[in-house]
């Protein structure tokens, strides 16, 4: 009796296991992070509850990292063994990321649906040394911000072409108040990295001469064009038309006239003028005496290399990124629901068809070819705290501009040696 | 074994054994392995490559920063020092003659228990160049409004004057401590030889207070020297402060690690703070170890 009922548990749990082990086999969790708020990511939070209808077994989490610690989380969620399985990456990270193997590269068909689906400078965000590393999401795009109603303020109707312009009207925008601090600055910087390097590798760009060589490996910062950039910078803080004190932030609040900056700022515009934004916000190409141009740089959606659902989690970005109901991938509809864009064709196509001025300009440089891909260089986010800190220098006086990126390119070009 | 664990000579190591052991998961292993790490270049996603000294050799030789965030460093905690510590004496031994002492220092006390963030926020409104509170109290003097917070060679003043704010409450309950545990009589005896206010404050107080002081200074000395909480937010998005001005040697260790991935380099920054530490609070015990009672 005993033997038989021994028999009849291991029969039973032998079949439990089995279940288990098959169930197992079948369910997958694909964990997702992001850095984008509940609220921004809602499109996507949809489109994951319809792929999970269609894909019994699979489940999706989000997880929300702010995006100053995403790069801390993903090193020590992989530490911990605890890696998501899908990650939305800045692409300046993936070099570095991509040589530690974190990253998996896509799959042939994955690669052929990118090169298929975006333009050669949205795919270019997402490789370095020509190995695609995942499918182009957020693309921002660097133009002239200027504040309409200050410009004619000022007596001016139209926004300037050259910098030579700029700095006139800069200038006639200005105000101080009695201690001589500016009230309405002419122009602004802000205060990060990004705040003042991206703006000068975009006039770099416009002036026809890349902030980098082709293969990551050398900079042209001290290329004439470079330092008559700087130098024209430092100009505006010493003449009296920008400093310190007036910021990127200030725009919002009409303090500022013009700006360099990207297309991901609309939200927050909008929300400070709104029904005014159309008549106060215009957007123009960036100001120069070059060929003209700008910089754009993206996100990627990548995989983890130690994924255990890699085909799946593919499968399930490509289900992101594909035209839905209403013509946009879900990351379009994220991205339009941010006042951005995903860099996919039919969504720029989507967004430029319901566009207003706002989005037509910025678009109209990416559809132009007029926007080139930033560098995805060699340890890019410590090159730009080095780069930004000698503009510092330059704008403060205690440099000059030559200097400056001197100093600059010595440090950088030490930096661009380390790698493999 | 079991004899010797029911032994009287392994009750006390029985007892310590749970601090022992955290001791040496939480302090002494990450201490070891930062000493290796310094020694190695590692971004935590590679396996850590051999370097000897050359991370040393990079801070002291080569890097144009590190340097200018230790002079910094050592401005801000001394700055800190020099300011905060006597006004804290000051204020704790007129409060100890005062009427409503338990009023006064709740006040004092508010600002240390308040969030940094919230004190960092309104400071930020306080000192900004064109609408702040205080350049335009300084614009109804007829006086410049300077950028408290973005020019270069204020930002780093502002912040100490803000820490020092911050930091009054807590230094002046220890004063407080410290003033109460002096006998009466001390006072009285030197009162009635003739002393007056300033001399029993310099003969009695000071003296009897050694103890106290050393331990506020060496105690807000080490926790200036690896500070820059308040820095991160009077100055936000910013490198530390315009052009640097206000960047600390803990700040630029935590930008090293996890901001460019090198915590080969970072972990060489934390030993050579740690040496500086150390020296320097050495050479404040050698030169304030003797005081209180025992001295007379």
């Amino acid at each position: 009796m005993t033997r038989r009922l021994t028999g009849l548990l291991a029969a039973c749990s032998s079949l439990g296991l089995a279940a288990g082990a098959a169930s197992a086999q079948d369910a997958k969790t694909i964990q997702v992070a992001t850095h984008y708020t509940g609220e921004q990511a809602a499109p996507l939070q949809a489109c994951f509850d319809a792929y999970e209808a269609e894909h019994p077994g699979i489940t999706i989490e989000h997880q929300q990292t702010a995006y100053g610690d995403f790069l801390q989380t993903i090193l020590t969620s992989r530490v911990g063994g605890t890696a998501p399985d899908i990650y939305n990456v800045y692409s300046v990270w993936v070099p570095q990321l991509a040589a530690a193997g974190v990253l998996e590269p896509p799959p042939a068909e994955i690669a052929e649906f990118i090169n298929a689906n975006y333009s050669p400078a949205t795919v270019g965000a997402a490789t370095i040394g020509g190995q695609l590393w995942g499918i182009p999401t957020e693309l921002s795009i660097y133009a002239l911000v200027y504040n309409k109603a200050l410009l004619q303020q000022a007596g001016y109707d139209a926004p300037p072409k050259t910098w030579a312009e700029l700095r006139e009207i800069a200038q006639a925008i200005t105000t101080t108040n009695d201690q001589g601090n500016i009230d309405v600055g002419g122009y602004a910087y802000g205060t990060t990295v990004a705040e003042g390097v991206h703006p000068f590798y975009a006039q770099m760009f416009a002036a026809g001469v890349p902030p980098f060589a082709e293969d990551g490996r050398s900079t042209n910062l001290t290329s004439p064009e470079a330092i008559r950039i700087l130098s024209d910078q430092a100009a505006l803080f010493q003449d009296g038309i920008t400093s310190n004190e007036i910021v990127v932030d200030n725009f919002a609040s009409n303090a500022v006239g013009m700006q360099i900056s990207a297309n991901w700022n609309k939200f927050g515009w909008q929300e400070a003028f709104g029904e005014e934004f159309g008549n106060t916000v215009g957007i123009a190409p960036i100001p120069t005496d070059g060929p003209g141009g700008t910089m754009l740089y993206s996100f990627l959606w990548a995989v983890d290399a130690t994924s255990e659902a890699k085909p799946e989690a593919w499968d399930l970005l490509r289900f992101l990124n594909t035209p839905q109901e209403g013509g946009l991938t879900c990351t379009g509809q994220m991205m339009q629901g941010m006042g951005s864009f995903s860099g996919h064709n039919a969504d720029l196509e989507q967004m430029t068809a319901g566009a207003d001025d706002f989005d037509r300009a910025y678009v109209e440089e990416v559809t132009s070819g007029r926007a080139v891909t930033q560098p995805n260089i060699w340890q890019a986010s410590e090159v730009d705290r080095i780069l930004r800190g000698y503009i510092d220098q330059a704008w403060s006086g205690s440099m000059t501009a030559e200097e400056a990126l001197t100093a600059a390119d010595a440090e950088i070009q030490a930096i661009l040696d380390e790698q493999p | 074994m079991l004899q010797f664990l029911s032994s009287k000579k392994a009750a006390p190591w029985l007892f310590l054994s749970p601090v022992i052991l955290f001791a040496a998961v939480f302090f002494v292993l990450p201490v070891v392995f930062a000493a290796y790490i310094s020694l190695t270049t590692w971004d935590s996603l590679s396996p850590p490559r051999w370097m000897g000294l050359k991370n040393y050799q990079y801070l002291f030789a080569t890097d144009p920063i590190f340097w200018k965030t230790v002079w910094q460093t050592l401005y801000f905690a001394l700055g800190t020092l020099v300011l905060g510590v006597p006004l804290a004496l000051v204020l704790a031994y007129a409060l100890s003659r005062a009427r409503l002492q338990g009023v006064w220092r709740v006040v004092y006390t508010l600002p240390m228990v308040t969030n940094i963030v919230a004190v960092a926020f309104i400071f930020t409104f306080l000192l900004r160049p064109t609408d702040g509170l205080l350049n335009r109290l300084l614009d109804l003097l007829g006086l410049p409004g300077p950028g408290w917070l973005t020019d270069p060679s204020l930002a780093m003043l502002s912040a100490i004057l803000v820490f020092v704010w911050m930091e009054l409450g807590r230094n002046m309950l220890l004063f407080s401590a410290g003033l109460n545990s002096i006998d009466q009589s001390y006072y009285e005896a030197a009162s009635m030889d003739g002393a007056g206010a300033w001399s029993l404050f310099r003969r009695i107080t000071i003296p009897l207070l050694k103890p106290t002081i050393l331990f506020v200074v060496i105690t807000n000395f080490i926790s200036g020297m690896s500070y820059f909480t308040l820095m991160l937010v009077l100055f936000p998005g910013t490198q530390g402060g315009p052009s640097r001005a206000a960047l600390t040697t803990g700040q630029y260790m935590y930008q090293m690690a996890f901001e460019d991935l090198r915590l080969g380099r970072a972990s060489a920054v934390s030993y050579v703070l740690f040496a500086l530490v150390f020296v320097a609070t050495l050479v404040q015990l050698r030169l304030m170890r003797r005081g209180g009672l025992e001295e007379h």
